[in-house]
């Protein structure tokens, strides 16, 4: 039985959720500031990458091989994560170094660090990030990037990567990949798994329910909000077995790509960020225990409300 | 005399009434444990005894009638607040305990901004002190991971740290007098004093007692003048730990109190500072603080002593900064790392011993050589110093392990005591102390006798003495 | 300036599609444009029923296979290469994110999805969308045509009516397997025979979440819960007051509540007259499922989440016990009703 060749794309992204209300309050006018805070995997990429090694347990239960790659784009700051992988069995590790023109700690470093892109695109930077990869809003030049390494690199039949990912949350980029290999996509995959002759059954969340398929690679797989959501942790001993694995660096030349000239042909450019005021009165119903507070609330706001609803 | 169950409920009814007796059988179960078994609680699986009941107090007086009642009886009583003891000192050793809350016991007293004093019931969560007295410029100077959650009394009872001790000491050096109620029901009062020579210390019988001996039912502690606005910090990567503790060390012993001065290894590193350290980099850290004299000048002394070390080299402080403005354990990271638990059967833990400055580098090295070869599965080996003194510091073990062939209840035995055991001896075996803040709980009680030698004959009397019938927290400190 | 709106029939979401295209037509679109709908449908019933729900007043019937968007991205690429749309606009959601995309990708356009407002100018489209998990809105331009875009879900609640009447423009029939008016020979999306990419399709479990979408009265529960049992106690304090209950993703991921229970980002988005959020912090990613409600109330004994400044109503106290005694409360008062 012939193996299947898996690719996961990730996202390695500042944590968003580590700003504090100030923060996005000034990115109007000074931008997102993410340089300082960690990195995290995007979550819908994590469930991703902890599908493929299900999916390849599986198999490999059933006698079918699944050989495993994972790709990201960026710098340095994706390396751990990469290493992590192939400790956990991911025999092929890459990123694309695009845009990422050097170590993201440069110290004491003023503005918004590297990211010579941010100019190519001939948009006004005020309020937008480019100290991570420069491609945050470059949806189109993402998905070049993952099919040329695809087609050229990876040769690859199963592309598994998050449906969405910060900050654009946009979700076009899997649709991007399978209209540049020719190839089927299925979103808000919520799990993955093999049928022992190669084809494989697929949940789903559509729009009006949960769809479970049967489909034959190559195909794309697009990973929603799977039960499966934390990437598991290898061991000391298999990173020590694994080390000497190679970690491959590209640059965007390596896969015949000029990013700078795709930036300036995305269609869809960022101009500006607004902030969102989501105040309302906030009026604090006082009252010594639950019963006298839930009182006064339904005596104050919800006796009428009520009997309309 | 030993009452059965529903006798025990009675009896705790009559005294604060029915609606403050929890018996719900799922909640006496989940608080059966504490965070040293939290797997259980994850897990929904449960093998401690299950406490009698809960029982909610609500003034110094019904906490004096709830011990006078379990002494009568013999029942094992466990003093609890804000219920983040991760040692097992929580866990419910024996069945039918019963387990005080003083968490309702939340007033926070009196707030002395003249006296620089506030006082606050057990039942306070330190966040909302500390909340309360910034609104007036001041600081309880006491910050753990904790602070969120933990309340004042358990604070206080398990002699616990805070991030930025290196400056405002331990809860030790914080608390001024307290209230506390001894089996029998006998309450004593320390009077709030600065300082006085008249005897023993006898607030360190009560400080960090753990629940062994008594019930702290409030606690004054000091206040300090906050000045966030002077707030410096200074981040370096190194590549070896021994250079890092010579840096903390030159940095105390020329006199110098950051608010924060820490170093972590690699491993530990990794998992905060990725983002700008390479994955063989340690990561020494410090932040000075107090009036703008003071902490400009802890500052550029403490700069001028790294600048002393080649091997250290300066990076952003605005990473530093942005990492320590979100290093407190709210209840979402507290799910958030409960539901990766669930999920990966990886599990994250910790020991923290102390020692001097000679033998720190050897115990680190030692322990984490030895778990790294004896215990299976082990993910990450690492750890931080986050406390220095003069004359020592702490080490700060941290790892993870994948639980692999056994079931969640058997992770202690299989793992977790076995890694603890190994830190104990091999810190004990060169004279430091197998617990530097978490307290001894029930989880390194075995090795209190290693840890005293002859000074144990004075916490043996002690508790000899305040608890003779042995009801207070059975298996804490003092092995079962 | 032309725009052609889609409203894929062949799924039980068209009513909601429709809606948010009425609205977002109305509201949500400036701009001189004129436009028609593409109506797909699989099954003959129910052509009626989707011509009466479409937004314009000119239709384009498309007959087509169940779950083969692709079908609808090849019918609307050779609408695109006439070169009169400008605009090509689907409601939120897989499909329409799957058919805006590839559509963009053939034609040679630019695509936005979940748009919250646009503004067709001469040279390009000006958009706003949610950006950063919901903290920011971000301005963007479309520059390339066709526009393809799709309307954010808060256009879901709009109360617009459909267009009164209907002129039924053209109709084909893309269902067939081969030689399918306006397909391409491209075997892309469909592998080399064109059949189906998928077999053996099921659909399970229709969501409760429907229902979320719809709800009046919502109590949404978070990790305050603290437990399965928690919010288990909370759900069924929102059942006794007869309310719809939802959850934040820690409590779906915790397991304590099934994932179709989601509010948020990640979930339903729901506009409720009225809203309890118990026990959650209120994260933008969550606030987006409930900010439309009426009266937005919050239970969460920290003062400092960020739903107390977000509500209008706040309750400092523990969710679990204060919405056990609003049950008791609403479902004694409605007894004595």
């Amino acid at each position: 039985m012939s193996a299947v060749r898996v690719l996961v794309c990730f996202k390695v992204t500042p944590d968003f959720e580590a700003l504090r209300e100030a923060d996005w309050a000034a990115a109007a006018t000074q931008g997102v500031q993410t340089r300082y805070v960690r990195r995290v995997l995007n979550c819908f990429d994590e469930s991703a990458l902890e599908l493929a090694l299900g999916l390849s347990d599986a198999a490999a239960r059933l006698g079918v091989t699944v050989e495993l790659g994972a790709l990201s784009i960026g710098g340095r700051e994706v390396d751990p994560y990469l290493k992590t992988l192939v400790a956990l069995g991911y025999e092929r590790a890459a990123r694309v170094a695009a845009g990422a023109d050097g170590d993201i700690a440069d110290t004491d470093a003023a503005g918004v660090g590297v990211g010579a892109a941010a100019g190519a695109a001939g948009v006004d930077g005020a309020g937008l990030d480019r100290a991570a990869s420069g491609l945050d809003f470059a949806p189109a030049v993402v998905a070049s990037i993952i099919a040329s390494y695809v087609l050229r690199a990876d040769h690859s039949d199963l592309l598994v990567l998050g449906c969405r990912s910060g900050p654009g949350d946009g979700g076009t980029v899997p649709f991007r990949v399978a209209e540049a290999l020719g190839w089927p996509c299925l979103t808000r995959v919520t799990s993955i798994e093999p049928l022992g002759d190669g084809r494989l059954r697929v949940g789903a969340m559509v729009d009006d329910g949960l769809l479970r398929v049967t489909l034959r690679p190559p195909c794309v797989l697009a990973v929603g909000n799977a039960l499966v959501s934390h990437l598991r942790a290898p061991t000391l001993k298999d990173r020590l077995e694994r080390r000497e694995r190679r970690i491959d660096v590209l640059a965007a030349a390596d896969l015949g790509l000029d990013i700078a000239a795709e930036l300036r042909r995305e269609a869809c450019v960022p101009t500006a960020l607004e902030t969102i005021d989501r105040r309302r009165r906030g009026a604090v119903i006082a009252g010594a225990t639950p019963r006298d507070k839930a009182r006064t609330l339904f005596d104050s706001y919800l006796s009428d409300l009520i009997e309309t609803l | 005399m030993h009452l059965s169950r529903e006798a025990i409920v009675e009896g705790l009814q009559r005294i604060v009434g029915p609606a403050d007796v929890i018996t719900d059988r799922r909640i006496l179960v989940e608080s059966s444990v504490d965070n040293f078994r939290k797997l259980q609680n994850i897990f929904d699986v449960h093998t401690m005894p299950v406490p009698a009941a809960i029982v909610m107090a609500r003034s110094t007086e019904q906490v004096a009638a709830i011990l006078r009642f379990a002494g009568e009886h013999t029942i094992n009583v466990i003093p609890r607040t804000g219920g983040t003891a991760t040692e097992g000192g929580l866990e419910s050793a024996v069945p039918d305990s019963i387990i005080i809350d003083g968490s309702a016991m939340n007033r926070i007293v009196d707030i002395d901004a003249y006296d620089m004093q506030a006082t606050c019931q057990c039942g306070v969560p330190l966040q909302a002190l500390e909340d309360r007295v910034r609104e007036l410029g001041l600081t309880t100077g006491h910050s753990p991971q904790s602070k969120p959650v933990a309340h004042m009394g358990g604070l206080v009872a398990t002699r616990s740290i805070g991030q930025f001790s290196t400056l405002y000491g331990g809860i030790e050096d914080m608390v001024v007098g307290l209230e506390a109620v001894f089996p029998g029901g006998i309450v004593t009062r320390i009077k709030n004093v600065p300082r006085r020579a008249a005897g023993p210390d006898i607030r360190h019988v009560v400080i960090g007692n753990e629940g062994a001996l008594c019930f702290i039912t409030e606690v004054t502690v000091k206040l300090f003048p906050y000045f966030p606005e002077n707030n410096v910090f200074l981040g370096y990567t190194l590549k070896d730990m021994k250079t890092g503790f010579e840096v903390l060390r030159a940095v105390m012993v020329n006199g110098y109190k950051p608010s924060v001065a820490r170093v972590y290894d690699p491993g530990d590193a990794g998992l905060h500072f990725s983002h700008f350290a390479a994955d063989d980099d340690c990561v020494l850290l410090f932040m000075a603080e107090g009036p703008a004299g003071i902490a400009k000048a802890t500052a550029d002394g403490i700069a001028a002593i790294v600048a002393g070390f080649a091997e250290c080299t300066r990076v952003d402080s605005a990473y530093i900064e942005t990492w320590f403005n979100d290093l407190c354990w709210g209840p979402d990271k507290i799910t958030a790392e409960d539901e990766r638990i669930r999920q990966t059967l990886n599990v994250n833990r910790t020991t923290e011993i102390s020692a001097d400055w000679s033998s720190i580098n050897d115990i680190y090295q030692a322990a984490r050589a030895r778990i790294i070869a004896e215990i299976p599965d082990i993910t990450m080996m690492g750890g931080h110093s986050s406390h220095s003194y003069i004359n020592g510091t702490n080490m700060y073990f941290n790892y993870f392990f994948n639980v692999v062939g056994v079931g969640p209840e058997e992770e202690t035995a299989k793992y977790y005591l076995p890694i603890i055991g190994i830190i104990c001896e091999e810190t004990l075996k060169r004279g430091g102390s197998i617990v530097h803040h978490h307290g001894m709980g029930k989880a390194r009680a075995p090795w209190v006798r290693d840890e005293y030698g002859s000074s144990y004959y004075i916490l043996e009397t002690l508790k000899h003495a305040f608890d003779p019938e042995g009801i207070m927290n059975k298996g804490t400190i003092f092995p079962l | 300036m032309r725009f052609a709106a889609l409203l894929d029939g062949t799924v039980a979401t068209a009513a909601v599609q429709a809606q948010a295209l009425a609205g977002f037509l109305g509201d949500g679109l400036r701009g001189d444009l004129a436009g028609e709908t593409f109506v797909l449908y699989c099954d003959e019933r129910d052509r009626e029923r989707l011509v009466d729900l479409a937004p314009t007043r000119d239709v384009r019937l498309v007959k087509t296979a169940a779950r083969r968007p692709e079908r609808m991205v090849d019918c609307l690429t050779a609408a695109a290469r006439g070169g009169d749309t400008a605009l090509f606009l689907a409601a939120a959601g897989a499909t329409g994110t799957e058919i805006v995309t590839r559509l963009a990708c053939r034609a040679g356009g630019g695509v936005l999805t979940d748009a919250l407002t646009i503004e067709a100018r001469p040279q390009r489209l000006v958009c706003r969308k949610n950006v950063y998990s919901n903290h920011l809105v971000g301005r963007f331009e479309l520059r390339a045509r066709p526009w393809c875009v799709t309307v954010d879900a808060c256009w879901n609640d709009t109360r617009r009516s459909p267009s009164p009447s209907h002129t039924i423009l053209s109709e084909s029939d893309e269902s067939g397997d081969a030689g399918r008016p306006g397909a391409t020979t491209d075997t892309r999306a469909t592998g080399a025979t064109g059949a189906a990419p998928f077999a053996d399709a099921e659909l399970l479990e229709a969501p409760s979440s429907g229902d979320l979408a719809k709800s009046r009265f919502l109590v949404v529960a978070g990790y305050g819960a603290a437990s399965r049992e928690g919010t288990e106690r909370i759900a069924d304090a929102a059942r006794r007051m007869g309310a719809d209950f939802g959850v934040s993703r820690p409590v779906a991921m915790n397991a304590w509540a099934p994932m179709d229970r989601l509010m948020g980002v990640s979930g339903t988005r729901a506009a409720p007259a009225l809203c309890i959020v118990a026990g959650a912090s209120g994260a933008p990613a969550l606030y987006w499922g409930i900010e439309k409600a009426g009266l937005i109330v919050a239970v969460n004994p920290d003062e400092r989440a960020p739903i107390v400044a977000n509500s209008d109503a706040a309750l400092l106290d523990d969710a679990v016990a204060v919405l056990e005694e609003l049950a008791e409360i609403v479902a004694g008062r409605r007894t004595h009703e």
